[in-house]
């Protein structure tokens, strides 16, 4: 005596739908990979070599530096097409950094020459000797506008007065390459390098006497080391795994990521500004490597919350602070840059232009008052939308019907198959012949197909009927459909012609078959000798 | 005692005075619903057998339409009358013949003439002739419409209009001025007399068609009369009766016209001319004219009703409601009227436009299955924590109906597809598990190949939503065992763990992960995956359970009981063997004894025992159903009683429950029951709220069995001496009908016992036909020398060849 309307419940339409497809555990559509896939890389022109470094200005509207070869090209964020070049160096210029007002930039180079430019004119303000070997890593510190720190290939760390051109301490531990490094976020005179010696090194210059702060052994020569925003924590890469310290409780080990299959070249902070209320989880680890993978790795869950494959070798990644644009390195010069595309984006280019057009108040057409002799008087708060508090009713979603089932409704069963094969989904058109079969019309729809639609018939047949998902359904078909239609098919070379196809395509799954079963005879002695123990 | 699951639709509901009450037959009892709810008012009880006819008597003013009263007839041979405002009984008459049909012309007569209202009221029962049981077996006709004052009580001695094969329904005219029967091919018509006196047989007529007649309809006001055949046209007789009804000084003229002027009409049928309606593709079940005669409606096995327009042959449908019409009710009130359907459920119409309002449904009938899927169907699992059954339809629905509210609580749509009854069978729902909190459903469902294409099985599982109602799929798992069918669903007691066997050889276990999204709201998914894959010695596996604590895992591989660690997929221990495939599988409460059934030639009733893993007793007898208790080491069977020993039992008595402790091959109670093929039992805990008139223990559970009728009777089986002590129960016991029948209390349990020791002997005396086979079988201990064997056995094999050969 269930009480409710009945009627609906006689009478439903069910659309023939295809069987569900099994679904991957980690669901891949996650918001946070939907977030990190919205960074769409546009590849942007080919620069000379190997990108050597990336780097963000600090500022806004946040241009970002690469370096390549003997230049340092600046990029707009905006169109993402150089703006700028500066290319006063005499060797391969590396490890370009932004002061943190954005109108410095700094670069070190291998003939050892650290050099201090203006961004906006490309002159050279200072140039810093005294690196007998490369410079691999020049960096200011983060609020600091006067020194730099700059570690290079002849494994001693200088730290610099920019303003005197002169070196205010050489800071000596490292016992190989220093090829890395990066400023606290909590002090500007704190700062790690990372050095092929295998050791990451925390330097306190306040304190420059003593060798270093604190040494953590990476297990492999380091390739890249940064701060993490809290400052308590670094990530290291070296070899291919990226280890992530706690600085603060003594340089202790808090996790290691092996996920990339090459040497991790470059790692950097990225964000994601999906949950603005918990901003402590939305950091993340953005790591790219030799083997052409870019993976976001959240230090919070401890998981890889993205990968992403690029055709080439990654050697450096850098990630906008306004969390806007991504840009990645690779070793042959191109440059991956990618902005995320959303609708704040637009909606805020849309304030901005109305900023520049806005003469004063534009007048907001008077509201008219509803009269019961208008015809919106009777339409009055339709579109009214639901307060918080509200109890929604909602309007029944209408059942959207393709071709074939409103065929299939009016038991029009052979255009139905027609319809469905013309559609050309595969799935859909099993769904359709499975319907047929519930209701024993397949058979007599096959032999009811006219020639054409009988070749449309076997042209799908031949394409998917060795494929495992539709082959239990498909194989026992085509037997059906040679047996009843064996005279139109000798009669049409075309027919003929999808026969033979289906002839070699059966002797080709047989061929598989038996190799299959060959390799399962192999493996299945080691499966049982494995279960046993 | 609880019972319920009657039929709602085993004779046509009647509406009251007002239309706003509806009078269903519901097995003996008449139970009345409010057509505004569609919820059951109150009860008529007093009918020991099933009420076959309801006739509310007409308000002879509009004022009096509150008046309730009512006559029913019943197979018990009894016509009651009754005030149903209050469900009071008034009279009783003995006819002491079972009563298949009854209609009272003088309700419908002449309602204006008050001084009609003081002559005796007649009625016309169509009856079977029990008395003299020779001429049953002489085949002789047994049916018989008699005619009966109501208000004398008494049959009016020597009118037997009729005599027929067996008991016709009655059909009447809405002016109560003819009476017919359909039998066979023919269709009999009386006039009643308007003067209703004690002795005068009214007229009558014959008319024929040259199919057997399903349903036949008279016109209010003129002289048509409509008939639906098996092949589902509508016949049209117009003008019936002419000659014989009508004056007889026109006769001559009739007479006259007779020979050329009839067209459609057979042999010499008296009627002006007779026009056919074919649009029912199928027999038409339901025929009924509207008040005023301009319509007609019709419906049939198809499960569309047609409203035709009378004159013209124009055609308005009420389609696809998925089952066979039975019964069409018009109302008092001209926008109310019901349909019953053969699913057990009765719409309410809102009439000119034919809507459904409200719907009556009782539990589903057992839908009927295919010969292949015999074996692998189960028709209801039981929820034995909320006291439901889960019933499968045969709409592709599971339903769920409260056994202590006789009432449906839900419908879960298991297939996406509509039912359609004239249809042949594609698709069939096999199995429905519960797990053990009832919140997870897990259903089988095969489609069947057309041609060996496109056949598959479907494993689904359901979640049950946080409104505690509604199921929502979860998992569907296609082909979960290749072509396979599947033979048997198990839940894991405690965990999100269930387990699938198959008749293809192996079996899979399935767990549960939860996976929370976070898409702008919290959505908790669950999703089913395969856990692990077994199987032994490639042989059909046929039955499964977990054990209470779930920690093992049964499964019967065919004739072998195989215990597996179900975490760590190992296979722990093989039992014995049986001689029959094992057909069902299950752990006795906290006793560490395991129960298995099978079915067959030598079906067998075994109880094992984990500890020393052999077979503790074991009972040669066709068990159809197995109930463990959770708790206690209690387990009862259902078993269907074999043809011979039905001669010591009453017959209607197919089947018997009994009571065991797990340790103790004497059954401690055991309860004779009807319909037993095909049907259930479970223990199920006790509700709550229903406990007041019932005694206090708080902990037990009840039994629950329903039978192959979806009938069903809950009791508790501890309460038997209580029972015997209380007198209420036991006079309400001794007049319980054929449902659940006579309880046998602890004290006669030794006059029965007698019968089972003997099976149980013969079981192990009796060789089989080839002594050869098992002659080495048992324990070794037991068997008596090797010396003495040998020649037995080799004398067996002799005998045989030589009978052979010979």
């Amino acid at each position: 005596m269930a009480v409710g309307d009945r009627s609906e419940a006689i009478v439903k339409t069910f659309a023939v739908k295809p069987k569900l497809k099994p679904t991957n555990k980690k669901s891949t559509s996650s918001p946070e990979s939907k977030y990190w896939k919205s960074f769409r890389p546009k590849q942007t022109q080919t620069l000379v070599s190997s990108i050597t470094s990336l780097a963000f200005s600090p500022t806004s509207p946040h241009d970002f530096a690469a370096t390549h070869s003997a230049t340092v090209t600046i990029f707009s964020s905006k169109t993402l097409e150089p703006k700028s070049t500066i290319a006063s160096f005499k060797d391969t210029a590396t490890s370009a950094c932004f002061r943190s007002d954005g109108q410095l930039l700094a670069a070190g180079s291998y003939s050892g020459q650290i050099q201090v430019f203006d961004v906006k004119k490309r002159s050279v303000l200072r140039r810093l000797p005294g690196h007998s070997r490369p410079v691999h890593f020049v960096s200011y510190p983060r609020v600091d506008k006067l020194h730099l720190f700059s570690g290079g290939d002849d494994s001693i760390v200088k730290y610099w007065d920019v303003s005197s051109e002169t070196s205010i301490c050489n800071l000596i531990g490292h016992k190989d390459y220093v090829r890395c490094g990066d400023g606290s976020p909590a002090s500007d005179d704190m700062f790690i390098t990372g050095s092929y010696d295998h050791t990451v090194r925390v330097w306190d210059v306040r304190v420059s006497k003593i060798a270093s702060m604190l040494s953590i052994n990476h297990g492999a020569p380091v390739e890249d080391v940064i701060y993490l925003p809290s400052g308590g924590l670094i990530a290291t890469a070296g070899g291919n795994i990226v280890k992530i310290w706690d600085v603060i409780g003594g340089g202790k080990l808090l996790h290691s990521m092996e996920s990339h299959n090459k040497t991790v070249t470059s790692i950097c902070v990225g964000k994601t500004g999906i949950n603005s209320v918990n901003s402590t989880n939305q950091y993340r680890i953005l790591s790219v490597s030799l083997d052409g993978y870019l993976k976001v790795f959240n230090y919070s869950t401890l998981k890889i919350t993205s990968s992403t494959r690029f055709p080439s070798s990654l050697m450096s990644v850098a990630f906008s602070p306004d969390c806007n644009t991504r840009v990645v390195g690779s070793a042959n010069g191109v440059l991956y840059a990618g902005k995320r595309k959303t609708n704040e984006n637009i909606e805020s280019v849309e304030s901005e232009w109305g900023k520049h057009i806005g003469f004063g108040a534009i007048e907001e057409p008077e509201k008219r008052i509803l009269r019961p002799s208008y015809f919106r008087y009777f339409h009055r708060g339709q579109n009214e939308k639901p307060s918080k508090g509200d109890y929604l009713i909602m309007r029944p979603k209408r059942l959207k019907l393709a071709e074939h089932d409103k065929l299939l409704k009016k038991f029009l069963h052979k255009e139905a198959l027609v319809s469905a094969l013309k559609a050309k989904n595969p799935e859909n058109v099993v769904a359709v012949m499975e319907e047929l079969v519930s209701r024993k019309k397949l058979l007599k729809c096959v032999s009811n197909l006219g020639v054409d639609e009988l070749g449309l018939l076997m042209g799908f047949l031949q394409k998917y009927c060795t494929m495992p998902r539709y082959a239990g359904v498909l194989i026992v078909l085509v037997k059906k459909v040679v047996e009843h239609r064996i005279d139109d098919i000798s009669g049409s070379d075309e027919l003929k012609g999808y026969v033979r196809n289906l002839k070699r395509l059966i002797v080709e799954e047989i061929r598989i078959q038996e190799s299959l079963q060959e390799i399962q005879g192999i493996i299945s002695p080691l499966l049982k000798t494995a279960g046993r123990r | 005692m609880i019972r319920g699951g009657k039929s709602f639709v085993s004779s046509p509901p009647s509406f009251s005075n007002d239309a706003k009450k509806l009078l269903v037959c519901t097995g003996n009892t008449v139970s009345i619903f409010s057509t505004d709810t569609g919820l059951q008012v109150t009860e008529l009880e007093g009918h020991t057998a099933l009420v076959t006819s309801i006739i509310v008597e007409p308000a002879p003013t509009p004022a009096s339409t509150i008046l309730c009263y009512c006559w029913t007839s019943s197979l018990d041979g009894t016509i009651k009358y009754w005030d149903f405002s209050v469900s009071e009984l008034m009279k009783t008459i003995n006819i002491q013949l079972p009563i298949y049909s009854m209609v009272v012309p003088s309700f419908l007569a002449h309602k204006s003439e008050n001084s009609e209202k003081l002559s005796d009221i007649y009625a016309y029962i169509s009856v079977e002739d029990t008395k003299n049981e020779q001429n049953k077996q002489r085949n002789e006709l047994s049916g018989k419409i008699l005619k009966c004052n109501l208000s004398k009580s008494h049959l009016v001695p020597g009118v037997i209009l009729s005599e027929s094969k067996k008991p016709e329904k009655i059909t009447i005219s809405s002016t109560g001025k003819y009476i017919g029967i359909h039998e066979k091919r023919k269709i009999r018509i009386w006039e009643v007399p308007t003067k209703d006196l004690k002795n005068i047989s009214p007229r009558k007529l014959k008319l024929s068609h040259t199919k057997n007649l399903s349903c036949i309809a008279f016109h209010p006001t003129d002289r048509i009369l409509v008939a639906g055949d098996v092949t589902g046209r509508i016949l049209i007789w117009r003008g019936f009766g002419d000659k014989t009804f009508a004056g007889s000084n026109l006769e001559n003229e009739k007479l006259l016209k007779d020979e050329d002027e009839k067209p459609g009409v057979r042999g010499n049928g008296d009627a002006d001319s007779c026009t056919t309606w074919h649009w029912h593709s199928s027999e038409v079940k339901v025929l009924s004219f509207s008040s005023e005669g301009v319509y007609l409606y019709s419906g049939g096995k198809e499960g569309v009703l047609v409203l035709w327009q009378l004159d013209t042959g124009k055609k308005v449908f009420l389609p696809r409601i998925g089952t066979p019409l039975l019964n069409f009710m018009s109302s008092p009130d001209p926008s109310l009227a019901s349909v019953s359907c053969a699913d057990n459920r009765i719409h309410i119409l809102k009439m000119p436009r034919m809507e459904i309002l409200k719907s009556i449904s009782g539990i589903k009938l057992p839908s009927p299955v295919p010969e292949m899927f015999r074996g692998s169907c189960k028709d209801f699992v039981f929820d034995h924590t909320a006291g439901l059954v889960a019933v499968r339809t045969e709409n592709y629905c599971i339903q769920f109906y409260s056994l202590f509210d006789d009432r449906e609580i839900s419908e879960v749509q298991v297939c996406e597809r509509n039912h359609q009854p004239s249809d042949d069978v594609t698709m069939i729902l096999n199995l429905v598990a519960l797990s053990f909190e009832g919140s997870v459903m897990c259903t089988v469902e095969t489609r069947m190949a057309e041609e060996g294409i496109g056949g598959f099985v479907t494993l689904k599982f359901w979640e049950r939503g946080s409104q505690n109602n509604d199921f929502s799929l979860s998992t569907v798992i296609y082909e979960p065992h290749r072509d396979a069918g599947v033979s048997a669903v198990a839940f894991h007691p405690t965990r999100g763990m269930a387990l699938s066997a198959s008749y293809g050889g192996d079996f899979k276990v399935w767990v549960s992960n939860h996976e929370i999204q976070q898409n702008d709201r919290l959505i908790q998914r669950t999703r089913w995956a395969c856990h692990a894959v077994g199987s032994y010695r490639k042989k059909p596996m046929t039955a499964a359970a977990f054990s209470n604590d779930g920690s093992v895992l049964a499964i019967a591989a065919e004739t072998v009981i195989t215990l597996w660690d179900p975490e760590k997929n190992v296979l722990v221990a093989v039992i014995g063997s049986t001689r029959e495939p094992i057909e069902n599988l299950s752990f006795i409460g906290d006793s560490n004894f395991l129960v298995s059934t099978s079915q067959g030639s030598n079906s067998q009733l075994s109880v094992w025992s984990m500890a020393k893993l052999s077979v503790s007793w074991s009972y040669k007898l066709h068990t159809e159903a197995i109930a463990c208790s959770e708790k206690d080491s209690h387990f009862a069977v259902l078993v269907v009683l074999p043809e011979s020993s039905k001669a010591d039992v009453a017959t209607s008595h197919s089947g018997a429950i009994l009571l065991f402790n797990a340790g103790d091959p004497v059954p401690v109670a055991s309860w004779f029951v009807a319909k037993a093929k095909g049907g259930g039992i479970a223990f199920i805990q006790r509700n709550r709220s229903l406990d007041d008139d019932m005694d206090e223990n708080e902990g037990q559970v009840l039994l629950a069995y329903v039978n192959g009728e979806h009938e069903y009777a809950v009791f508790n089986p501890h309460g038997v001496e209580m029972q015997e002590r209380k007198v209420r129960h036991t006079d309400s016991v001794s007049v319980t009908g054929p449902e659940v029948t006579g309880q046998i209390g602890y004290a006669s349990i030794y006059g029965k016992l007698p019968e089972f020791k003997l099976e149980a002997g013969a079981e192990s005396a009796t060789l089989s036909e080839r002594p050869w086979e098992t002659i080495f079988s048992g324990p070794s201990h037991s068997l008596p020398p090797l010396t003495k064997l040998c020649s037995d056995f080799l004398e067996s094999l002799l005998k045989k060849r030589t009978g052979t050969l010979i």
